[in-house]
């Protein structure tokens, strides 16, 4: 209480400055005012009287000042003073303020740029209204328990007649074939997304211009309007705000731009290619050509729901009501939806993935293990700066010894360590200032490049940067904290002792927490080292493997002819006449078309009957991963045929279906046996016949992590797909090829995008990127912590040099050779050494156990990774020891001695 | 570390403290009045410098070991009246203890 009211006093006092002195001119004239009476009292006369009180007052100014400055001013001019004297004794040491701004910068930009991908995983909403509200909705399936998108009739039930949601709308991700300015440009393949009307409605989103759909563009088939993203408008039109209103071609239909969607807009889906637009689901015969009525459907189907809770309802609230909901299609409709009578709700306001895709509490997990990790290497940073500090206040005993003794305050002395520490902070902010950029910047190397933009966006929001503020103030407070302390309990008996004996008493307790500190920060950079060096070994090794089919000197470009309004016919004279003029180009060994092909992250799976083969009760049948091809599939994909034949143009409409099967998908379906000739049926055990023609070896489409590779190839004549990519055999740099290439493609129609051109190798190195991104980021953590151990080591060692100076020159004076001397100092930094490398290999052991399912092809006791962590380690500590220790050697011993 | 304030020494600060406080211990009273107090316990001996009690009265008071407030005094003048906080009454009985501990080790040494 009673400190209250003076912190309240001490508030009134600086608030009103003109009261407060107001109140001491009132309080010196009533003293002096008494005092004259009194001397009057004892028979002085009046002016006499007056004059001696005032003298006996003392000098009136003096005091009038003294008030001020205890009133605050003076706190202020001390930290001034401070604060100069702080950037005197940082300029007498660069190189520590250098060392200091760099660590620390590092160790808080580390920390930015991780929140960075947090924030936007888990913290950035959509552009929209009250977007804590909006969950998105999927139907679970109560036999297997997997989530499913919502057919249009069950999205139209759930919105109109569940009454869990104030709105409800729905989405899907589709190509595009666009053409934005005017008949005479060129196409583009763009991602587009196709809405129901109350999309923007539902996320409460502004938009940047024109307007969004409502509900009057309804009536299906005559609301052909798009809304473009911002990103979309800034590229194609310039930012050109007379955009609403203009028309573009989608799949060769006119569409009129009614708006632009907000900035940073890009989907609901976190982890989603980018859509450039948005159309409504009334045009689905325009967007999705030759698709049957796609506003019905139920037990499944295109949309992808979110919807916005009532005002007040939680998401459990919700979800009882939606589940109640989903039980009573279940009843009303057994045969699509028996066993759909369940459902699974997702926070939606940040963006969301359907749950077999992207798991949310994996996303919140890989977060809270990054900012961990960054926040375990802030901490270790600040540790090993008090570190340092504390060594140099150590070396400045004596002048702190002497301020003491003149009488400076504690807490005096305090405020100048917690200054002194602040000024070295701030460079480390200001480096971690430039640091922050590179969040943005780094996803560009670890986005995987695919045939669509995708990435998160990582941007510096003000949450991101009040959170590094946040951190840096942490980091500042932490490292000034541990000298700022030390100083205040300052002994200056002990201090002055120690000028003059010895000093491993006082200081034995603070130099063990020290080694403790250093051995585990060894021991921790072990850990992430060999967790670094693994992933590393993981994708040289993934580079390395064979991936059954040759990648090198292959391009590949895609074709969606569907949306270009090609029938069947069209589209089959299309792709033999690119074929046929392909092979003319001199340069090209073969050429075929193909989808999907290796790592371009699609699937096509179908459902297979096989005689004999067990499968599970519930259906009879195997779903097993397909690639519809042409005829010279086999060397355009460098695939190898290890028997029978590929397809030839005889295997087309009307002949038996025939198929080629990768070696363990025949192993899988007729073990033992030669597969060659055998037949399957497609669909169901009724279903029409597929013979076996051919078997090729296996190739990993997706992920480097598939080691069997069970894959049917389906020719291209038999199915029909109206997306196709096209596989070029070169005889050369294949990229050198692609103007050739399209060139053909617009030989034949000059109006078709092809979009997503690559080669094989870059496909496959995308594939990879998860993997490389890994090795990157465990690979940084790695150095980087071995970088600030070193840096603790050598303080330790170096502090422990300047500490014993006396000792060693005792040994030196006593004819201890140099070697000796460097010897007797280096073993002690190295059983550091050696106790965080045991500790660390101990761990890491542990730790790489859990790593092994991240691991491609390699062992999680790889003997190379555990051979070179400890060796570039040893190497590392002995560099940390050696140079304080050779600066031991280097003491004169009768100097050293004089010291002390 | 400079400083463009010469600062008293420690125990000369911390005397006028222990004196104020010790007035105040009796009873509120102003300024002028604490002082005459001082020096009327110490007959005498204590000849504190006026002035310099009200730098040590705001200091107390930023403390949380006095508060202030206006009164009248017996002849209908307007004064400020300073009080002792609880505080202020356990750092007073700190402060004695200390004070006395010092004294008497300075005797031990200079008389030894």
């Amino acid at each position: 209480m009673s400190l209250l009211k003076g912190l309240k006093a001490r508030a009134r006092s600086i608030r009103s400055s003109s009261a407060a002195d107001a109140r001491m001119e009132e309080e010196f004239l009533f003293h002096v005012d008494m005092e004259t009476e009194r001397l009057v009292a004892e028979g002085l006369p009046p002016d006499e009287a007056r004059r001696r009180a005032l003298v006996s007052f003392g000098g009136m100014d003096r005091h009038r000042e003294e008030m001020r400055d205890g009133r605050g001013r003076r706190w202020l001019d001390d930290f001034v003073a401070d604060f100069r004297y702080a950037l005197r004794t940082t300029r007498r040491s660069p190189g520590f303020a250098i060392a200091v701004a760099l660590t620390l910068g590092v160790g808080i930009g580390v920390n930015g740029v991780i929140f960075g991908y947090v924030n936007t995983m888990l913290f950035r909403p959509v552009p929209g209204r009250e977007t804590s509200r909006l969950v998105a909705l999927f139907t679970v399936d109560n036999r297997s328990g997997a989530a499913h998108d919502l057919g249009y009739d069950e999205y139209r039930d759930f919105r109109d007649r569940s009454g869990a949601f104030e709105s409800l709308a729905g989405m899907t991700g589709i190509p595009l074939n666009l053409v934005a300015d005017g008949n005479n440009g060129a196409a583009d393949m763009v991602w587009g997304e196709m809405v129901t009307e109350n999309f923007f409605s539902v996320i409460g989103m502004r938009p940047a211009l024109g307007r969004f759909f409502t509900a009057a563009d309804a009536p299906q088939g005559a609301n052909a309007f798009a809304v473009l993203s911002y990103l979309s408008w800034r590229r194609r039109f310039h930012g050109d705000s007379s955009v609403i209103g203009r028309v573009v071609r989608i799949n060769g239909a006119e569409f009129t731009i009614t708006g632009v969607a907000a900035p940073g807009f890009r989907g609901m889906r976190t982890f989603g290619f980018w859509p450039e637009l948005w159309v409504p689901a009334g045009m689905y015969s325009v967007v999705m050509p030759g698709s049957t009525n796609q506003l019905q459907g139920r037990g499944g189907g295109w949309v992808m729901a979110f919807g916005r809770m009532h005002p007040g309802w939680t998401i459990d609230r919700t979800q009882r009501a939606a589940s109640l909901f989903a039980k009573q299609l279940a009843t009303a409709y057994p045969s699509s939806n028996a066993s759909l009578g369940a459902v699974t709700l997702l926070p939606a306001g940040t963006g969301f993935d359907h749950p077999s895709f992207v798991k949310s509490s994996v996303l919140a997990l890989a977060s809270a293990m990054g900012l961990f990790a960054s926040i375990v290497i802030l901490l270790i940073i600040c540790a090993n700066l008090a570190n340092l500090q504390l060594a140099r206040a150590a070396a400045r005993g004596r002048e702190i010894a002497i301020r003491l003794a003149l009488g400076s305050s504690r807490t005096r002395l305090m405020r100048l360590m917690l200054v002194e520490s602040f000024v070295l902070t701030l460079p480390g902010i200001a480096v971690a200032a430039l640091f922050m950029p590179l969040g943005a910047r780094s996803e560009q190397y670890l986005a995987p490049h695919l045939q669509f933009q995708v990435g998160l966006d990582v941007r510096s929001d003000a949450r991101v940067v009040a959170f590094t503020a946040g951190v840096a103030l942490l980091a500042g407070v932490l490292f000034s904290l541990a000298p700022a302390l030390r100083a205040s309990r300052f002994d200056i008996s002990a201090m002055l002792a120690s000028v003059v004996g010895d000093r491993r008493r006082t200081t034995k307790t603070r130099i063990r927490v020290r080694d403790a500190l250093v051995v585990s920060q060894i021991a921790m950079s072990v850990i992430l080292l060999v967790a670094g060096t693994l992933f590393v070994r993981s994708l040289w090794i993934a580079r390395q493997a064979d991936l059954g089919f040759d990648a090198s000197n292959r391009l590949s470009v895609s074709v969606n002819v569907g949306l270009q309004g090609y029938d069947e016919a069209r589209g089959r004279r299309f792709y033999d006449d690119v074929i046929a003029r392909a092979r003319t180009i001199p340069g090209v060994a073969s050429a075929s078309w193909a989808f999907p092909v290796p790592f371009d992250t699609y699937d096509r799976r179908m459902a297979f009957y096989v005689e004999g083969l067990r499968t599970n009760k519930e259906t009879p049948t195997v779903a097993v991963d397909i690639s519809v091809v042409g005829e010279d599939f086999v060397p355009a994909l460098g695939l190898r045929l290890s028997d029978g034949r590929q397809f030839a143009r005889a295997d087309s409409g009307g002949t038996p279906e025939v198929m080629v099967v990768s070696q363990s998908l025949a192993a899988r379906f007729w073990p033992g046996v030669n597969p060659i000739g055998r037949h399957v049926r497609r669909g169901s055990p009724s279903g029409p016949e597929v013979t076996v023609i051919g078997v090729v070896a296996d190739a990993k489409f997706a992920t480097l992590g598939d080691l069997t590779e069970r894959r049917a190839y389906l020719p291209l004549r038999q199915r029909y797909r109206d997306w196709q990519t096209l596989v070029v055999h070169t005889r050369g740099e294949p990229m050198a090829m692609l103007r050739d290439i399209k060139r053909v493609v617009a030989t034949v129609d000059p109006t078709l995008p092809t979009f997503g051109a690559t080669t094989m190798t870059e496909a496959v190195a995308s594939g990879l990127s998860t993997s490389r991104t890994a090795a990157m980021v465990a690979g940084f953590f790695g150095s980087l912590a071995l970088l600030i151990a070193a840096v603790g080591l050598y303080a330790v060692v170096a502090s422990g040099v300047v500490e014993r100076t006396r000792e060693i020159g005792i040994r030196l004076a006593l004819g201890s050779t140099p070697t000796g001397v460097l010897r007797f100092v280096m073993r002690g930094g190295g059983r550091l050494g050696a106790w965080g490398l045991g500790i660390g290999l101990v761990a890491a052991f542990g730790v790489s156990v859990g790593l092994s399912g991240l691991l491609l092809g390699l062992s999680s006791r790889d003997p190379l990774t555990f051979a070179v962590v400890p060796l570039v380690l040893a190497l590392v500590v002995l560099i940390a020891t050696y140079l304080p220790a050779r600066r031991a050697v280097k003491l004169d011993p009768v100097a050293a001695l004089r010291r002390e | 570390m400079p400083t463009r304030h010469p600062q008293e020494p420690d125990a000369l600060r911390g005397s006028i403290d222990l004196l104020i406080l010790k007035a105040l211990a009796l009873q509120p009273m102003h300024g002028w009045g604490i002082g005459l107090r001082i020096e009327q316990i110490s007959r005498g001996r204590l000849d504190v410098n006026q002035g310099s009690l009200y730098p040590a009265l705001q200091r107390l008071e930023h403390r949380g070991w006095i508060e202030s407030e206006w009164q009248n005094t017996e002849n209908n003048r307007r004064a400020r009246y300073y009080t002792l906080t609880r505080d202020g009454r356990k750092a007073l009985g700190e402060e004695v203890s200390k004070w006395k501990r010092f004294a008497e080790t300075m005797a031990l040494v200079l008389d030894s």
